[in-house]
């Protein structure tokens, strides 16, 4: 017993001294890569997309399901996006609130007989409608196959451009975002396929009728903690693991595809919770599979805004949700582990997901088994346990502050003193008690996924998107 | 933690957490230091920038005219930077008559021979913003730097050349460009690329013309695109040549031109490129038969109707339901093509436009009068529904064909 104890604490320091240098490193690698972009964006303007004849048209996807607190808003909002090409498409996946009713009689919607052809299958599409107002919109009406991946699958269908840009409609898009994620699509045409834009939290701001006038930062501790999480994961995260090609997801809220690969891959697995992680894993395979020479791109710059949970429950579904979504990639992916055939993608990504983000919690919860254990059989160096934790603690923390000096050194969107020193406040939290609190909610999702209950649970909107009612086309 | 007999005693964990754990905190405390002191400079920075941005705005027209020399305020950076940016954001709007002062002012104070040294002999970041600052400029004498930096093994640096070339927006800085694209010698990003000729080719469309001529596959492609776009109607006779091309972008390319050129030579080749194999060339004549003014367009466009690809169907029914002919005419050659693909697209389009309940009103009468149009009734009432009563429709008539 002692011994086992001996090795698995030992392991445990292993596991998390290794966990830690890895986010040193994704750290380093994302203040390289975010100085490379900030020296790019000086010698481009992405403003000029607009004017250029050249740039292509996209298709803005957006799956609604019972959003009539802030639907109109958001699609009104969507629709003044500076882009020369844009088509909205809004597919009400069987809302069972006034969803269609509002964008029918806010945007005069007409019935239109325009030909589907369900390339990607979905539940069955009952109607199509375009504004008179708005001839870039259209609106389709299908039944529910009960996730939105389906949702999606049929914007993609209805999509004519060549790119597709899945968007949430409670979130609110910045007017050059588009134009700024496309310069990540055409700096290299052929090569990239898919490029993620970074999601922040947009609870506590100022927003007039779906479009952000002012970002303030939210007021309760719990979504303050989600803006340095947030900061962390997308400034460093995924511009690091972008660097290499390896980027294992693109947030289902904000990201832009090429349509011929969706399409060729199925679209979204309709059964797959977590529908965003399970496409990008797909599109490494398809195109590892095919020997296609590509690039899935993350560009910090185009921003979206989303609501954040506000209260411990919705974020604790919200957490459970994830990391069901998270176990059944990977394991619909196991057989590209450590495959000579996916590269990096099997040997470095898909090994670092399952270990240092599915098996986490679960680690986590036997080191703090085994340290009680030890400590009660009398064998737990107490000197060296609360030197481990405090190390543990503040090169975890390290990481926090980093990701806010990222954010200082780039985009700066929280402009005051009093709001960075909130932030840098709160990186010393992350880590205690939040990060053991969503512990236990993904190991909640682990156990809700063995035990086979894949349900979505709703998670309670405030409608931050919309905190002054638009009167779009009214 | 660990237990007193772990191997990781062996390797003096404790020297290695004491140093960890003091790197960790230090690395925060740095961290922590270095955005407060970053802020509190930056702050400082953009008072002095504001402070001095207003005192030179007050003495413009005497730096403008040389009344105060460059070498007053060259010296300073912070100064000399201020004076860059409002010169060169002044050339951007200026038209031909102001630019020469601006442009004066750039060469008397030495500022564009510093660029031009900057774009020859300076490396990384710092050379590629001198590159796009003396496109910026729009001067002459700065083409040969740029030109030089095509030349440059970074893609970065060539793109900023590139970049810069275009900003000049004169044929002269598209002919090098032209040069190193036939000889397939410049690898940036083709949008880059075609925005920088768009630029420098819109005064002189023609020069693209004999290097079209001398190209083969992608170039021949990128070429004609811009050509398609800046096509004047003086290119009538190298237009129709392009529109033989086997390379169907090419014939596509060609499509858009013709547009611009006059209607008597470009509408017989728009009406070949409008049965085109490929949906693409068809759809970019049907586009180019839009802005047409050519009385023989309609039939051409009833045909387009019939397509089988939906996007012509439904570019040639938004022209047709913005012609100024009859609505009830048209309406009563679309009953009489047959086909209630084109009847669905041509009414979905005069409902767009707000015409739908005139031309409804006649296509009773139409029914009545064209042969064998007994199915398009059915379609009528369908689509009649559709608009009439949009929620009581059914799924039958959506996503069915």
């Amino acid at each position: 017993m002692l011994r086992f104890l001996e090795i698995s604490n030992d392991s445990l320091f292993v596991y998390y001294l290794i966990s830690n240098l890895f986010n040193l490193a994704l750290l380093v690698v994302a203040i390289y890569q975010n100085s490379l972009h900030r020296h790019r964006l000086a010698s481009r303007r992405p403003l000029g997309l607009k004017s250029s004849p050249f740039t292509p048209p996209i298709s803005l996807l957006v799956p609604a399901r019972n959003e009539e607190l802030c639907i109109v808003a958001n699609v009104g909002s969507l629709l003044r996006l500076d882009y020369p090409e844009l088509e909205v498409i809004v597919v009400n996946d069987a809302s069972s609130d006034q969803t269609l009713p509002a964008l029918r009689k806010s945007f005069g919607l007409h019935r239109a007989p325009i030909l589907y052809v369900a390339e990607i299958p979905t539940a069955p599409v009952t109607a199509i409608y375009r504004s008179l107002a708005h001839p870039q919109l259209l609106v389709l009406d299908k039944q529910s196959a009960g996730c939105k991946a389906d949702a999606i699958n049929a914007g993609i269908n209805a999509a004519s451009s060549p790119y597709v840009c899945v968007v949430d409609a409670d979130s609110i898009l910045e007017k050059d975002s588009l134009s700024r994620i496309m310069a990540g699509i055409i700096s290299e045409p052929e090569r990239v396929v898919a490029v993620g834009g970074i999601v922040r939290i947009l609870n506590g701001s100022k927003v007039e009728g779906a479009e952000l006038k002012e970002v303030r930062l939210p007021r309760t501790h719990i979504e303050i903690l989600q803006v340095v999480e947030y900061l962390r994961a997308f400034l460093v995260g995924r511009e690091a693991w972008a660097a290499f090609n390896l980027l294992p997801i693109i947030s289902g809220a904000f990201g832009i595809f090429r349509r011929d690969l969706l399409l060729k891959i199925g679209g979204f697995r309709a059964d797959a919770v977590g529908e965003d992680f399970d496409l990008i894993v797909r599109l490494h395979r398809y195109l590892h599979d095919h020997d296609i020479d590509y690039h899935i791109n993350f560009v910090a710059d185009p921003t979206c805004w989303t609501e954040a949970p506000s209260d411990y429950r919705s974020l604790a579904r919200q957490r459970a949700r994830w990391h069901k979504g998270l176990l059944d990639t990977l394991w619909s992916a196991r057989n590209m582990l450590f495959r000579k055939r996916y590269g990096r993608v099997g040997w470095v990504i898909l090994p670092y997901m399952w270990l240092f983000e599915c098996l986490a919690p679960l680690l986590e919860l036997l080191g703090y088994t085994t340290i009680v254990l030890a400590a009660v059989l009398g064998c737990l160096s107490q000197q060296f346990f609360l030197a481990f934790l405090l190390f543990g603690y503040a090169f975890a923390t390290l990481i926090s502050v980093g990701s806010v000096l990222l954010e200082e050194m780039t985009y700066r969107r929280y402009g005051s003193w009093r709001e960075v020193a909130w932030l840098l406040i709160y990186c010393f939290f992350e880590h205690v008690p939040y990060r053991q609190l969503t512990m236990f909610w993904r190991l909640r999702g682990l156990w809700e996924y063995l035990r086979g209950d894949l349900s979505w649970h709703q998670v309670k909107r405030t409608g931050a998107s919309t905190s002054t009612p638009a009167s779009i086309a009214e | 933690m660990a237990s007193d007999s772990s191997w990781l005693r062996d390797v003096g964990l404790a020297w290695l957490m004491a140093r960890a754990i003091l790197f960790s905190l230090l690395g925060i405390l740095l961290l922590v230091g270095f955005i407060v002191f970053r802020r509190w400079y930056r702050g400082r920075y953009f008072t002095r920038l504001s402070r001095r941005t207003v005192a030179l705005r007050e003495q413009w027209p005497d730096i403008l005219s040389g009344k105060i020399p460059g070498s007053a305020w060259r010296l300073n950076a912070l100064d000399c930077q201020i004076v860059e940016d409002i010169l060169l954001d002044n050339i951007e709007v200026s038209d031909r008559d102001q630019l020469p002062a601006f442009l004066a002012c750039l060469r008397n104070s030495g500022l564009l021979d510093l660029r031009i040294r900057e774009a020859r002999s300076a490396d990384g970041w710092k050379r590629r913003l001198a590159l796009l600052a003396l496109g910026r400029t729009r001067a002459p004498e700065a083409v040969p730097a740029l030109v030089e930096a095509l030349e440059s093994p970074s893609e970065e640096t060539r793109a900023a050349a590139v970049r810069g070339l275009g900003r000049i927006s004169s044929p002269q800085a598209a002919v090098p460009l032209l040069d190193f694209l036939v000889h397939e010698e410049l690898h940036v990003s083709e949008h880059t690329l075609k925005d920088a000729l768009l630029n420098c080719c819109r005064e002189a469309p023609e020069i693209l013309v004999p290097y079209l001529n001398r190209t083969k596959g992608r170039t021949r492609e990128v070429i004609a695109r811009i050509l398609g776009e800046l096509a004047s109607p003086g290119l009538g006779e190298e237009l129709l040549i392009l529109a033989a091309d086997p390379l169907p972008e090419v014939r596509a390319s060609a499509a858009r031109a013709l547009a611009k050129a006059q209607p008597e030579i470009s509408f017989p080749v728009l009406s070949t490129l409008a049965m085109d194999k490929e949906w693409f060339v068809r759809l970019r004549a049907v586009i180019a038969l839009s802005s047409l003014d050519h009385t023989g367009r309609i039939y051409v466009l009833l045909r387009a109707l019939c397509d089988q690809n939906r996007h012509v169907r439904q570019r040639a029914a938004w022209t047709l339901a913005r012609m100024r002919q009859g609505k009830e005419e048209i309406l009563e050659r679309v009953v009489a093509t047959q086909d209630n693909y084109a009847l669905q697209a041509f009414l979905s389009e005069l409902e767009r436009c707000d015409s739908l309940d005139a031309a409804l009103d006649g296509l009773g009468n139409i029914v009545a009068r064209v042969p064998g149009a007994a199915d398009v009734e059915a379609v009528a009432a369908i689509v009649r529904e559709h608009f009439a009563a949009p929620g009581k429709a059914t799924a039958a008539t959506v996503g069915k064909r």
